[in-house]
This record gives structure tokens, C-alpha cells and sequence, in this order.
């Protein structure tokens, strides 16, 4: 299957994935030394919102969350500006902290902010919180009439979110083949995208197709920490328990938890279980961590974690609930049933 | 900023955005020419070259074929000479050490393999060219807000680009006997081949003739929300603009050209010399006569003297330090009445006499930063760190100040015995601010300093912040030395005012 699908789809070429990567955190680094140097230097602030941006997403650098509240922090202390405050709000968003960008969102507008900026601004928020879909879609396919992959991705995600799976699935390749730049961040997002949607959205999920989509996010970019997870569930799903293994094994130094959680279960199924629980323990360390300082924004994957491994079920319970209540879309809603039904089974388990 | 950031292809790939372009007579061997062309605005220190661009420096044969308000300058159908680098993929040497490695193609066909980074570059084995690939210090310097034409300090200070230098023996390279006045073009081109990839569908992501063709020229902050053309005039091929695209671009050159000469309130240009103008810009390559000296100042001396009707006295080209953009402005904004200097007078480092001219990287600016949340308000707490003779640190054994306000000097003597000196740059009271310059006493170069108290809900957050160069010692020795000042500070601040709950 893979290898027509290859052929059905050629890749489109871009940089090699380690040179792009070491860019970003070049590019990144230097950003921040000018931002010290002025804070309020044009394009500075959201150059460094663009990078960290791409090493969340990318490289599992959760720090970089932390980076960027110094980034808004700092900026509306030096200036009272509508810039300031869509800053503000983008870094709100990238934590998940909605509301809060959405009032920030508010202050721009008063602001004089630019009406097309915040529009887009919103547009993003609606659909990350699943407000408003069938706008949003509107909006969304309106945008796509460029023909431009980043606005040929997001209808995709929208209308994987809406259930609508062939045509997100010809929505995401027809951005990949849209393609005319040559970085591979955005090939390796969309390839992702196609990997989550046959993996994980699809009434029948089809885990080869997943599979291949997720090894292309790779092949992009070999640094693609969330990539890299997912095709490790999926291979130690089919008993390849050493290539998962591999392919998590690079990834440790990012401090993305699920990396150490998703290893703790391959070394578990080795039978390897002193160091599965070392890896567990890590795991959950740095949940309590990233949750301590950005809860909306790990709420989902912690929920996961304490109701599977992590085993809390209050807690997963807790944290599904905020993560709904934060982001009402099907997929946080389906996840509070989950696990308020695994509560509810495994209360009715007899001892 | 000359061609830095101008488009959404080469924002994506910062690699393939290139920023300036140079062509001048080697200051080592007037027998020789240098081309050179730079991408990656900003590049940080690991910075590396894609591996699936082109990068070529291409150079066609020109004539003048008009003068005065006909004025106008005629590329050859044929390429005078190509230089194209091509780059792999990472390689690690035996020690783990990242390294690139690349080749130089030339339209004759030969090829040099070149290591990046490596200042003494490749040669032929003729001798008859040399090639460098590498970081190198920005030699772009931009010290205006083109807005309202504000003088600012140079806003690409200690910025690096990656660049390409080509130094060649002119009379083989180019036979200039056949014609001394040429027009240089730097494109970056998605590469041709690939193992089972597609095409690609962009024949160009970026390129430059003259500086300021698309931040300055097309694109002029002046015109308010006009369409943005830099995209689509990127993706033109040089020296050959669509037919159908021209008069978009012309008009749109003088409605630009109209906006500079007007920033000063005094119309210089007549409607048909601008319009003259205009038509030299839409042919957009940089004009570099090898018969001719090309100086510091020589930068756009082909272009008005044609225009002016006379026969041009200097090779034009642009050399590493010539400041491009003040001439620039100068001649759209006052046609050369009155020379308009910005804030800056030349870029981070000069230029080099040898080869490969462009100058060694900066290194990155550190920075030490710590904060702490105090549970006393702003005021309160500015009373205190606002003292520029810094007697409330326990560190500090005693301190003399010398003169008032910005300029005023304080004399440090720490607890291990140690004087540092330090200057007063600036105070804003109203946002309890200062920040202060290092003169002598510690290993550090170009190092500066600000403290500050902001509200922080009924409380206040103190930070303090250093930058700075590491100066004959390990960077580590340094921000060591530097974060003890800082902490123990602030942590006599928090053991002061209390920390804010």
C-alpha cells in the first residue's frame, strides 16, 4: 500500500529536514538576541513568535511556551499598541488559552488593529474551539480559492474536524500538491495531518495508510516529535516494538512527555518493565510539570495519559472536562465520554 | 531593507531569500572581479545553505541604447557568465562537527568543490577563479524608518547573512575587451533534479539586481495599503520582465518614485525625468563597468549620469561598503541636492581588502536576564534600583560617581577588590527605567545593561538585563560573573520587599 500510495502522490521537494531544523533554531536564537537588544523592533517580536511557534509544534520544545510569555509580557510593558495585543493574542492562543486571546483579540480591535488581522485571528480560534464550524467552513473555503497550502490546510482540518473525510483527505493533498515553497515545515504538518486522519478520524481507521503519511511527516523532517510518537504507537500496535523503540529514542531530548510515556509502554511489551517505569515516572513528572504552568494546553494529552498509564481516572476526568470546556469541539467532547465511561466500567469491574 | 524579507516563499525558506548583491574590482588585483551575493537575513551561527536551491549570480553584457529622458540600458539575449553554488546535506567530520560541502558550477562547465565556512574558499585549478561559501557579517546597513524617513541606529546591527563570493580574472570571465558594462543579477531557483519529487512550480524564489528594487521601490511604505507586488515581481525572470507585467510595474515604479521625491515637501524631479527614472529601475539589474573604478561611492553613477545625458565617468557596481541606501534616498527624494545620511554610517564591520571582502561573523550577542516578583509597588521598589550609584547591592563595596545625568560615570569597587566602570545611557523615570553602557572591568565587549520595576498586579517585577560579548574569555567565565551580580540583586530585593504571592 505504501508504495502506491507514493506513486499516486509524489512529494513535492524541499529542504532537508535537519538543515531547516537547524535553521529555525538559528534563525530563532537570533531573533531573541535582537529582541534584547530592542523589544520593540519591527518584525522582532513576531519573527520570535514564528519560530517558537514552529519548535512547539515541531520539535516538541515546550519551553518555548514559556518563552513566548516573556515575549507578550515584555512587549506590552514597552508599548500599548494594537501589535502589542495581537502578539498577546497569538501567544494566548498557541497555549490554548482562548479566552484569553479573544480578549486580547477585544483590546486590538479598540485598538485599531487591523479588521482583517483580527478576523483571521478569530477565524483560527472558532475552529481550534469548534465554534461556529459551519462559518468557519464558509470562511475557510473561501480562503482556499487561493490554491495556497496554507490556506488549502486549514480547510482540510476543519473538515476533518467536521467528519467529512474524503474531502479533507483530497483537501490535505491537494495542498501538498499546491505546494511552491521549500521549506518542509508545512509539507511535514500536512502529511501529519493525513497520518491523523486515516489513523485516527476515519470511521475505519486504515493504520498503514496512517502509517506512511506519518513516515512522509518524517522524511520531511526528522526532528517531527509528534510525527514520530504516533508512527511508534502504530508499529508497536503491530508488534514492532524495536523500530518504535527507535524512533522514539531520538526524541527524548525534546521533553515532550508522551515521547517518554509512549516509550514506557514499547519497553512494557518487551517486558523490559524496570525501565518502563522509569520512562513512567519521567512521563508523569513532566506532565505535572507543563500542566503546573500551561494546563489548557496539555489538558487533552494529560487526560489521555491519567486515564491510560498514568492511571488516575479523577484526574484524567478533571483535566478532559477543562479541556472541554476550554475547546468544545466532538473530539474533547468524545473524549470526556471515554473516559467517563472507562470510569464507569471499570467501577462496575468486580474486585 | 535592500532585498531582506520580501516575499512569502523566501520568508518560508529563509535560506533562499536573498538579501543584496555586490559587483566591484578586487582592492587585492585590479586585474580580478567580485561578485558576491548574500540570503538568510539574520542568520544565527549554525545557519546552513538548502540543499535544493540554485543559488547563481548571473551576468549579461549591457549597452547604453538612450540617454537623457530616453535614457535607457540594454541587456545582451546570452549570459556573459553564470556562477551557480549548489549545496548537500549535513555531514558530520570525525570529531561529530557539522559540516556542508557544496560546488560551484560555471557556465563553461567546470565545477569547484567548496567546503562551507572555509575563508580561504576554492580555486580552479587554472587559478582564473576563486569561490568562497560561508557566514559572514551583514554588510547591508539600513539606519532609517522608511515610513517617515526617522533616522534610527543601523537596524541590521550584528546581524550575519550566509554568502557567496566569486573572485575571477575579469578579461577571461567575461572578455570585457568585447564590452566593459555589464548587469548582474542574484536568483535563487528551486533545483531541477530529484529522486521521485515533482517539479517544482515556481520558477524562482527570489531575486536582486539593484538594492531596494522591492522593499523601497515597488513596495513603498508611502502608498498606504497598495497591492504588494514583490511576490509576483520575484517570480519574473531577469532581464526579460513579462511585456504584459511591465506597465504594472511602471506605474507602480512611478507612483513610487513620486512618493520619494515629495518626503522632503519639494518636488525635484519633473513628471519626464522621473518617468526616465522610472524606466531605468524597471530594468532591473546592478550596471558595473570593469574599464571603470568602482568606489565606495560609485553605487548608481551610470544610472545619472546616462540620465543626465552625459557619458558616465565611474564603473558604477556597488562595493561591500558603499552606503547604498542613503544614496539611494538621496537621489529619489532630493535628485543629489543635499546627501541624506541615516542614523548609521557604516554596517556592523567594514568591509575586507582581501579575500573574501565580506568580513567574519558577529558572534551572538549574549544575554543574561533575571526577574523576580516583588510584593511592594513599582514606586517603591524604583526608589531603590533607580539609584545609579547601586549602594543597596550587597555585592558592591563602594561606588563613586563621577558627573550627572546620561554620560554619568560610576566607578565600582566590589567585594573580591574588583572596579568595574560603568556609564549612565538613559533614564525613563516614568517607566523606572535606566540602562547604563560597561566602560572598563569586566571581559566583555559591546556589553549593556537595563533594570527596571513594572506593575505586576498590586506588586511589581524587577528585572534585570545584560548583553553582551564575551571579550578574551570563555563566554561561560563571563555570564557567570554576570548572573552572581545579577541574583544576588534581586535576591536581595526579594529578601527587601518580600516576594509577591
Amino acid at each position: 500500500m505504501s508504495a502506491s500510495l507514493r506513486v499516486r502522490d509524489p512529494s513535492p521537494r524541499a529542504t532537508d529536514g535537519e538543515i531547516a531544523a537547524i535553521n529555525l533554531q538559528s534563525a530563532r536564537r537570533r531573533a531573541w538576541t535582537r529582541f534584547a537588544q530592542n523589544p520593540c523592533a519591527p518584525g522582532v517580536a513576531e519573527a520570535i513568535l514564528e519560530n517558537e511557534r514552529l519548535a512547539v509544534e515541531f520539535l516538541g520544545d515546550y519551553q518555548a511556551l514559556d518563552r513566548l510569555a516573556v515575549v507578550a509580557s515584555q512587549l506590552s510593558c514597552q508599548e500599548a499598541s494594537s501589535r502589542a495585543a495581537l502578539i498577546e493574542a497569538e501567544v494566548a492562543a498557541v497555549a490554548h488559552r482562548f479566552n484569553s486571546a479573544l480578549a486580547h483579540l477585544e483590546r486590538a480591535a479598540l485598538l485599531q488593529a487591523p479588521m482583517e488581522d483580527i478576523a483571521r485571528h478569530r477565524l483560527t480560534i472558532d475552529q481550534a474551539c469548534g465554534r461556529h464550524l459551519d462559518a468557519v467552513l464558509a470562511a475557510r473555503r473561501r480562503l482556499a480559492a487561493s490554491g495556497r497550502l496554507d490556506d488549502l490546510a486549514p480547510l482540510g482540518a476543519v473538515l476533518a474536524d467536521l467528519g467529512r473525510i474524503d474531502e479533507a483527505d483530497a483537501t490535505y493533498r491537494r495542498a501538498l500538491r499546491e505546494y511552491d515553497g521549500l521549506s518542509p515545515f508545512p509539507l511535514a504538518w500536512v502529511c501529519f495531518q493525513l497520518g491523523v486522519l486515516w489513523g485516527e478520524l476515519a470511521p475505519e481507521p486504515n493504520a498503514d495508510r496512517a502509517a506512511d503519511w506519518f513516515g512522509r511527516a518524517i522524511d520531511y523532517l526528522p526532528a517531527y516529535v509528534k510525527a514520530r510518537v504516533h508512527l511508534a504507537e502504530i508499529l508497536a500496535g503491530h508488534g514492532q516494538t524495536r523500530n518504535a523503540e527507535r524512533l522514539l529514542r531520538p526524541a527524548l531530548a525534546s521533553g515532550d512527555p508522551e515521547v517518554r510515556w509512549r516509550l514506557a509502554e514499547v519497553l512494557n511489551a518487551q517486558g523490559r518493565f524496570d525501565e518502563a517505569k522509569r520512562e513512567l515516572s519521567a512521563a508523569r513528572a513532566l506532565f505535572e510539570e507543563l500542566l503546573r504552568k500551561h494546563q489548557l494546553a496539555f489538558a487533552d494529552h494529560a487526560a489521555e495519559f491519567f486515564s491510560g498509564n498514568g492511571g488516575d481516572h479523577a484526574l484524567a476526568l478533571e483535566f478532559a472536562r477543562a479541556n472541554l470546556a476550554n475547546r468544545p469541539t466532538r473530539r474533547a467532547f468524545e473524549l470526556v465520554h471515554a473516559i467517563a465511561q472507562a470510569g464507569r466500567c471499570g467501577a462496575e469491574t468486580p474486585a | 531593507m535592500s532585498d531582506h524579507v520580501d516575499g512569502p516563499r523566501s520568508i518560508g525558506e529563509p535560506a533562499a531569500d536573498v538579501t543584496d548583491l555586490f559587483a566591484f574590482t578586487s582592492p587585492a588585483d585590479p586585474t580580478r572581479t567580485v561578485l558576491a551575493m548574500c540570503v538568510f537575513p539574520s542568520a544565527g551561527e549554525s545557519a546552513a545553505f538548502s540543499n535544493v536551491i540554485d543559488y547563481s549570480i548571473a551576468v549579461r553584457r549591457v549597452s547604453v541604447a538612450g540617454l537623457g529622458e530616453a535614457a535607457r540600458f540594454q541587456p545582451a539575449a546570452e549570459e556573459a557568465a553564470r556562477l551557480t553554488f549548489r549545496f548537500n546535506v549535513l555531514e558530520r567530520d570525525a570529531s561529530g562537527r557539522v559540516i556542508q560541502r557544496g560546488v560551484c558550477r560555471f557556465a563553461d562547465g567546470r565545477e569547484t568543490p567548496l567546503t562551507v565556512n572555509d575563508e580561504k574558499g576554492a580555486s580552479t585549478p587554472e587559478g582564473d577563479l576563486r569561490v568562497f561559501a560561508g557566514l559572514r557579517s551583514d554588510p547591508f546597513y539600513l539606519a532609517w524608518l522608511a515610513g517617515d524617513l526617522s533616522k534610527v541606529p543601523n537596524l541590521l546591527q550584528h546581524d550575519n547573512v550566509l554568502s557567496m563570493v566569486a573572485e575571477f580574472d575579469t578579461e577571461r570571465m567575461l572578455g570585457a575587451s568585447q564590452g566593459s558594462l555589464f548587469g548582474a543579477i542574484a536568483e535563487t531557483v528551486p533545483a531541477r533534479e530529484g529522486e521521485g519529487r515533482v517539479t517544482h512550480p515556481v520558477a524562482r524564489v527570489d531575486w536582486v539586481g539593484r538594492p531596494e528594487q522591492t522593499n523601497v521601490r515597488l513596495n513603498n511604505p508611502g502608498l498606504g495599503r497598495a497591492t504588494d507586488l514583490r511576490d509576483l515581481w520575484n517570480q519574473q525572470k531577469p532581464f526579460e520582465i513579462s511585456a504584459d507585467l511591465q506597465p504594472l510595474f511602471l506605474q507602480r515604479l512611478k507612483d513610487s518614485l513620486l512618493d520619494w521625491d515629495l518626503r522632503d515637501g519639494e518636488a525635484d524631479w519633473s513628471p519626464a525625468a522621473l518617468a526616465a527614472n522610472a524606466n531605468i529601475f524597471l530594468d532591473d539589474f546592478l550596471l558595473f563597468d570593469v574599464s571603470k573604478p568602482i568606489t565606495d561611492d560609485s553605487h548608481l553613477e551610470i544610472e545619472k549620469s546616462t540620465l543626465a545625458g552625459r557619458p558616465y565617468q565611474t564603473g558604477g557596481g556597488r562595493t561591500i561598503d558603499a552606503n547604498v541606501i542613503d544614496i539611494l534616498f538621496t537621489w529619489l527624494v532630493n535628485r543629489d541636492r543635499q546627501f541624506l545620511q541615516g542614523g548609521a554610517t557604516g554596517a556592523t564591520k567594514p568591509g575586507m581588502t582581501t579575500f573574501p571582502y565580506l568580513a567574519a561573523p558577529n558572534t551572538e550577542l549574549q544575554t543574561v536576564a533575571e526577574t523576580v516578583e516583588l510584593a511592594a509597588p513599582p514606586d517603591a521598589v524604583w526608589d531603590v534600583i533607580g539609584r545609579f550609584n547601586i549602594d543597596w547591592h550587597p555585592l558592591i563595596a563602594g561606588v563613586r560617581l563621577v558627573g550627572e545625568g546620561p554620560g554619568q560615570l560610576r566607578r565600582i569597587r566590589t567585594r573580591d577588590s574588583a572596579e568595574i566602570v560603568e556609564r549612565l545611557e538613559s533614564v525613563e523615570h516614568a517607566k523606572r527605567r535606566y540602562r547604563y553602557a560597561l566602560v572598563s572591568g569586566l571581559p566583555a565587549a559591546h556589553y549593556t545593561g537595563m533594570i527596571e520595576a513594572r506593575p505586576n498586579g498590586g506588586g511589581c517585577i524587577a528585572e534585570w538585563r545584560v548583553d553582551y560579548l564575551a571579550d578574551d574569555q570563555p563566554d561561560i567565565a563571563v555570564k557567570t560573573r554576570v548572573s552572581a551580580l545579577l541574583r544576588t540583586g534581586l535576591a536581595y530585593l526579594n529578601s527587601r520587599f518580600g516576594a509577591s504571592r
